[in-house]
């Protein structure tokens, strides 16, 4: 089963306000990367480490299926993401697809969060590790800039 | 005497339904509490309750989760009740686990981190759940303790209001330094009393106010926990004063024999057995009551609702139109595992919806049928509660009781309540000219006159009606069986209709 269209545009969103946020000549996993980690300290203050370890865990199983370069991907038991940004682009076209392994990875932990603890919850937890975003509720993929 | 002011203690809402009454009107603010139960009674969802009732943006609530249940799975399923506003978080409710710390650390570093976030949220309600489990590693008892006092202090003097949740057996009650520390101990309990489940509450300890002593039953339901305190909230109220307003049956002979209708506030008992007419008078009671501007409640256990304004109809009694004007609520009490407490609750909410005047309980023994096992047992005790409770508000309750007709005896109640009632009308059948006729009296009227006369009534299309006058002509009505003190004239033939037949 694919990831959901819905979380695949909110972590593309996710993944395009961080790279904004960050430098031009940040390689794409970075971005990815720090967009996993927000989302690991976000859920492990309130759940703790294991319970985000699992989650991850769960998620990257999911991913492999659509991404195989995510097979050399591991989950640490803190939750941190490991072999992520070992990933050689050699072409431009290595580039979009590390983009798009990111993207499914966080689509997977998004729709995991959805599964377990609703979109409210969810989207607070997005509030909480993007305070500057304001997630629409309805749908939670037209995020806005706050006022 | 000191003039100076004493402190004044805030005392917040505890978000679940009933237990402010219980607790003296709210949780002392900057209390230090203990939650304690078996898994499954009902803790955290209580701490939930408060945590959303009290947490703002500006003094927020920090909910600090331990090992135990994941937070996860607490999240997951804690949402589910209707008290739970998602919007509330992260801003005015944090959740914080700690469960790396205890994992990996000791009681100092767990007490370090609470101090951090504390300080840094400035937070009105902190909880640890579950603080037990942090305490299972091996420590001294006095690593414990010195824990314990220590985070009361520091969070005391934070002006937080803290609870701490711990599974803690009855047995662990006594001797156990942690409660010592505590200024509110509350108990939450899960019994299975055969089929049924019996949740109670107790408050064994809250520091600088009076709670309501006791257990207390609770039950849990979407909207989280509902206490139903044993006094049912009843305690702060002033009683009505003793009236002197009499209320009419709508029969007008046997306001009569009442010395002008029941004393208005009073507990009325009507007993007979099955068919004698119980639920007719208590119809008529309820009836008459609507027509003199009186709200009533009729708590039906035996038949639904609509058939009970059904056969108020045939009697040519309108229930239908009071119910929807607002002045008559017929509460169908079936389920099979109240408490008391419960059926009390929803009887006085509806006596405080409508204002209601008049209570009519149809029956005592479908009221016991409707409790849960566990609680049939201290039936007695319990209308005991709800009468106190419901007449010192100035209601009148009406209560029927079947009895078993017996040609020996002349119960008034199987359940030994009748130094509950004020008032005793009992109803029996009795055997004359060979048919089963029916008569009344009025056994007992506390604080006024009454008739002592036995009179005959017939259930007829307009309800109870009184016939004649006293009936002198028979000796020994009460037992069923009475003899004549007349002569019958034995050429002429008993009477066709149920009327006394007067023989010269």
């Amino acid at each position: 089963m694919n990831t959901p269209p819905e979380m695949r545009d909110l972590a593309r969103l996710l993944l395009a306000n961080e790279a904004s946020a960050g430098t031009t000549t940040e390689p794409v996993e970075s971005v990815a990367l720090r967009v996993y980690e927000k989302l690991r300290q976000s859920l492990t203050a309130i759940a703790g480490a294991a319970a985000f370890e699992s989650i991850a865990f769960r998620a990257l199983m999911q991913a492999q299926s659509e991404a195989p370069r995510l097979w050399a991907v591991q989950i640490t038991k803190d939750g941190t993401l490991q072999g992520f940004d070992e990933f050689e682009p050699q072409i431009d076209n290595d580039i979009d697809i590390a983009s798009e392994e990111g993207a499914i990875l966080i689509a997977r932990l998004l729709n995991l969060l959805y599964i377990f603890l609703g979109q409210a919850l969810t989207l607070s937890l997005l509030r909480t590790a993007w305070p500057d975003e304001a997630f629409d509720d309805r749908n939670s993929i037209h995020g806005r800039k706050r006022e | 005497m000191s003039n100076q002011a004493k402190v004044i203690i805030n005392k917040l809402p505890t978000g679940v339904p009933g237990l402010d009454e219980i607790v003296g009107g709210g949780i002392p603010e900057f209390s230090f509490n203990i939650i304690a139960g078996a898994p499954g009674s009902g803790k955290t969802t209580l701490a939930h309750q408060f945590v959303f009732a009290n947490a703002t943006p500006k003094r927020p609530a920090l909910y600090f989760t331990v090992l135990g249940e994941s937070a996860i799975k607490m999240l997951r399923y804690q949402q589910q009740y209707t008290f739970f506003d998602p919007s509330k978080l992260p801003d005015s409710i944090r959740f914080i686990n700690l469960s790396q710390v205890v994992l990996e650390k000791d009681l100092s570093a767990v007490l370090e981190q609470i101090t951090r976030e504390v300080a840094k949220a400035n937070p009105a309600v902190v909880v640890v759940d579950s603080f037990r489990t942090m305490v299972r590693k091996p420590q001294s008892d006095m690593d414990l303790q010195s824990f314990i006092q220590r985070l009361a202090l520091f969070l005391a003097s934070c002006q937080a209001t803290t609870f701490l949740i711990g599974e803690y057996d009855e047995e662990e009650l006594r001797d156990n330094p942690v409660f010592t520390v505590a200024d509110g101990l509350f108990w939450l309990r899960q019994t299975v009393e055969r089929n049924s489940i019996v949740r109670k509450l107790q408050i064994i300890k809250l520091r600088g106010q009076s709670s309501v002593p006791g257990l207390h039953t609770f039950r849990i339901t979407d909207a989280g926990v509902q206490a139903f305190s044993r006094t049912f909230g009843l305690t702060a109220r002033k009683s009505n004063p003793p009236r002197v307003r009499r209320l009419s049956f709508g029969v007008p002979e046997l306001d009569k024999m009442l010395d002008g209708g029941v004393r208005e506030g009073d507990s009325v008992l009507v007993a007979g057995s099955s068919g004698t007419g119980k639920s007719v008078l208590a119809t008529q009671f309820i009836a008459e009551g609507i027509r003199h501007g009186e709200p009533g409640i009729v708590a039906v256990f035996e038949e639904r609702p609509e058939a009970y304004a059904e056969r108020a109809n045939s009697l040519g009694l309108d229930l239908e139109t009071p119910q929807k004007e607002g002045k008559l609520t017929i509460l169908y009490l079936r389920p099979l595992d109240l408490s008391v407490d419960e059926t009390m609750q929803s009887i006085l909410d509806a006596v405080q919806k409508i204002g209601a005047k008049r209570l009519v309980i149809d029956s005592l023994a479908g009221f016991e049928m409707a409790l849960s096992p566990g609680f049939r047992a201290d039936f007695r005790e319990s209308l005991y509660r709800m009468i106190f409770a419901l007449t010192g508000i100035g209601v009148t309750i009406l209560s029927t009781v079947e009895v078993d007709e017996s040609f020996t005896e002349f119960p008034f109640s199987t359940y030994s309540i009748s130094f509950l009632c004020d008032d005793i009308i009992r109803l029996r059948y009795v055997s004359i000219d060979g048919q089963l006729r029916k008569i009344a009296v009025v056994i007992k009227m506390r604080g006024g006159n009454h008739a002592k006369d036995i009179r005959e009534y017939e259930i007829t299309s307009k309800g109870v009606v009184i016939l004649g006058k006293r009936m002198t002509e028979y000796q020994a009505l009460i037992s069923g069986i009475p003899v004549s003190t007349n002569q019958p004239d034995p050429k002429e033939e008993p009477s066709p209709r149920p009327g006394i037949k007067r023989t010269t």
